[in-house]
């Protein structure tokens, strides 16, 4: 059994043509290793590399360097990717096909036995909520719709590992949660580990457990979420409305931000377990004043920080 | 081979689908029916006309099938299509070679469907029956749509979507060149395939049988031409990025 689902040593990709070199690569050596059955969020702003390196994971583009392998397999086995399911970025699918007959199509494409395809591809229409237009044309659906689709035929295969380029755009508030809720059943009952590109970073921070970071073709950080966030140790962040619990506090923390009128957060870098049972006693009392987060930073100023950094770094 | 049918199928079902290939259908056929109308102006060759113009429409019919295909795959490319097939368990040959097969079924359908229809029009016009040189006219024309798909595939492979049709019709018109090329051995019946092999017209007209054997060796050559253009394209598709 492989230990990690994907595995990129030095990947490296530049979009030279024959009349013109590119200014830089668009991926600058890689190394990323994701393990088994945890839900992997890939970010970083436009143009950073993300995209670029989902479709070489996925076979559709070739690195001018360095190696990948996903679930042990050579990138561009194509009998492996039977396990993987992909979500592309903006999704398009035959348009004069029915979504019934593209998900079939997909079905085939998957190997599922003919006597079961018919209804798994039923049950993914139920969950991705499209059953009432399974007979539709799939040109006639809006973006939120297609973007159903997409995770319909991701999913199709019940698959090891998820690959999900912005799964969350086009989708509204009700459609985000229903997703979020299917990326984290396809872990809980298939095991399957997740692999996804996003920019809205509240999602990701409340379903991935393991981040990186990427800019400009290269890789900032990754690892465990909390980790990353908590600068490596055992950070503790408080939210505090009003100011009479902030002056029995203030002078511990390490970092004291004010956020507006009588709203602080305060960070502990690592607090000794006293300081620990203060905090979770004045939460407790007064829950809506004192709330307590694990880890130093939230994931938008930590992503922030991080570009800004190497983009100051670069300059 | 079922990755191949689940790539033809689709191909086949959005040409069967489209509405406007039945009015093509039924807009040869009344064609066809009109050069009944011809006797005296063609001074009693009005039959041999018929036939004539049934072939030739069919031919027409075919290329313009055969056409569809080299809008379809830069399109499936540019929008990613393509992008959404090809990361499922589906080698990019199996891609090429589905398009190919679900080209040759629809193109297949819709002129078998003319032939069948111009056949059974000029059997109820002139109370004949059909002879066999004009089924086998029409049969080496729906087969020479093997190596004209496999020509459209190569060029919507390689160019994108305003290259690719120019050039494959330009390709299937040198193809149907006996002129000035046909002295050039490599180009003509080498690179583009020889589709006169297929162009039985005066057979059909002046009622002369076509050998089967001949059949069976041009039906041979058209599919070991279409096998041979689909591994080159494929070497090439094999290399290229998929954006």
């Amino acid at each position: 059994m492989e230990e990690y689902v994907i595995q990129t040593e030095d990947l490296t990709k530049s979009y030279d043509s024959w009349f013109k070199k590119a200014s830089r690569p668009a991926l600058n050596k890689l190394n990323i290793s994701i393990p088994k059955n945890c839900i992997f969020g890939f970010l970083g702003p436009n143009g950073a590399g993300k995209t670029t390196t989902i479709k070489i994971l996925m076979g559709l583009i070739r690195p001018t360097g360095g190696k990948a392998v996903v679930l042990g397999k050579p990138y561009d086995d194509v009998e492996s990717k039977n396990r993987i399911g992909f979500l592309p970025d903006s999704p398009a699918f035959t348009p004069t096909l029915s979504a019934l007959e593209f998900l079939d199509v997909c079905a085939r494409l998957l190997k599922i036995p003919s006597d079961t395809r018919k209804q798994r591809v039923e049950e993914v229409l139920e969950i991705v909520r499209m059953a009432p237009h399974a007979k539709s044309k799939i040109g006639t659906f809006s973006r939120g719709m297609l973007q159903r689709i997409g995770i319909a035929q991701a999913i199709l295969n019940k698959p090891d590992l998820l690959i999900l380029d912005e799964p969350l755009l086009g989708l509204d508030p009700y459609g985000r949660q229903e997703f979020k809720e299917i990326i984290l059943a396809q872990k809980q009952q298939f095991q399957a580990s997740v692999f996804f590109s996003s920019h809205i970073l509240s999602d990701v921070a409340e379903i991935c457990d393991n981040i990186s970071i990427l800019n400009k073709g290269k890789l900032l950080c990754a690892g465990p979420l909390d980790t990353l966030l908590s600068g490596g140790g055992e950070g503790v962040t408080v939210d505090i409305s009003g100011t009479v619990h902030v002056r029995e506090l203030i002078t511990e923390a390490d970092q004291v931000v004010k956020k507006g009128n009588e709203e602080w957060e305060l960070f502990f870098k690592k607090p000794e377990s006293a300081l620990l049972s203060r905090i979770n006693n004045l939460s407790e009392q007064f829950c809506d004043a004192v709330q307590i987060r694990k880890g130093g930073e939230d994931l938008e100023s930590f992503f922030f920080k991080k570009i800004e950094e190497d983009n100051a770094r670069n300059n | 081979m079922s990755e191949i049918m689940a790539i033809a199928s689709g191909t086949w079902k959005n040409i069967l689908r489209m509405k406007v290939v039945y009015f093509l259908i039924f807009c040869v056929w009344v064609l066809v029916g009109i050069a009944s109308m011809y006797e005296i102006l063609t001074i009693g060759h009005h039959k041999p006309l018929m036939m004539d113009v049934s072939l030739v429409l069919n031919a027409i019919a075919a290329s313009l099938v055969v056409l569809s295909v080299t809008f379809e795959i830069p399109r499936e490319l540019r929008q990613g299509v393509a992008a959404t097939l090809l990361t499922k368990s589906l080698g990019r040959t199996q891609y090429l070679a589905g398009k190919a097969v679900g080209i040759c079924v629809a193109g297949f359908v819709i002129c078998a469907l003319i032939a069948a229809g111009s056949l059974i029009i000029y059997a109820l016009t002139f109370s004949e029956a059909i002879a066999g040189p004009m089924f086998q006219a029409h049969f080496l024309l729906i087969i020479s749509i093997i190596p004209m798909a496999s020509m459209a595939v190569f060029f919507a492979t390689l160019f994108p979507e305003v290259a690719a049709p120019v050039l494959t019709i330009i390709a299937i018109w040198f193809a149907y060149s006996t002129g000035i090329i046909a002295n050039i051995p490599v180009v003509y019946g080498g690179l583009l395939p020889n589709l006169d092999l297929f162009n039985f017209k005066s057979h059909a007209v002046y009622l002369k049988p076509i050998p089967i054997l001949y059949m069976i060796l041009v039906t041979v050559w058209g599919i070991a031409y279409a096998l041979f253009l689909l591994m080159l394209t494929s070497f090439f598709f094999k290399v290229k990025d998929i954006k």
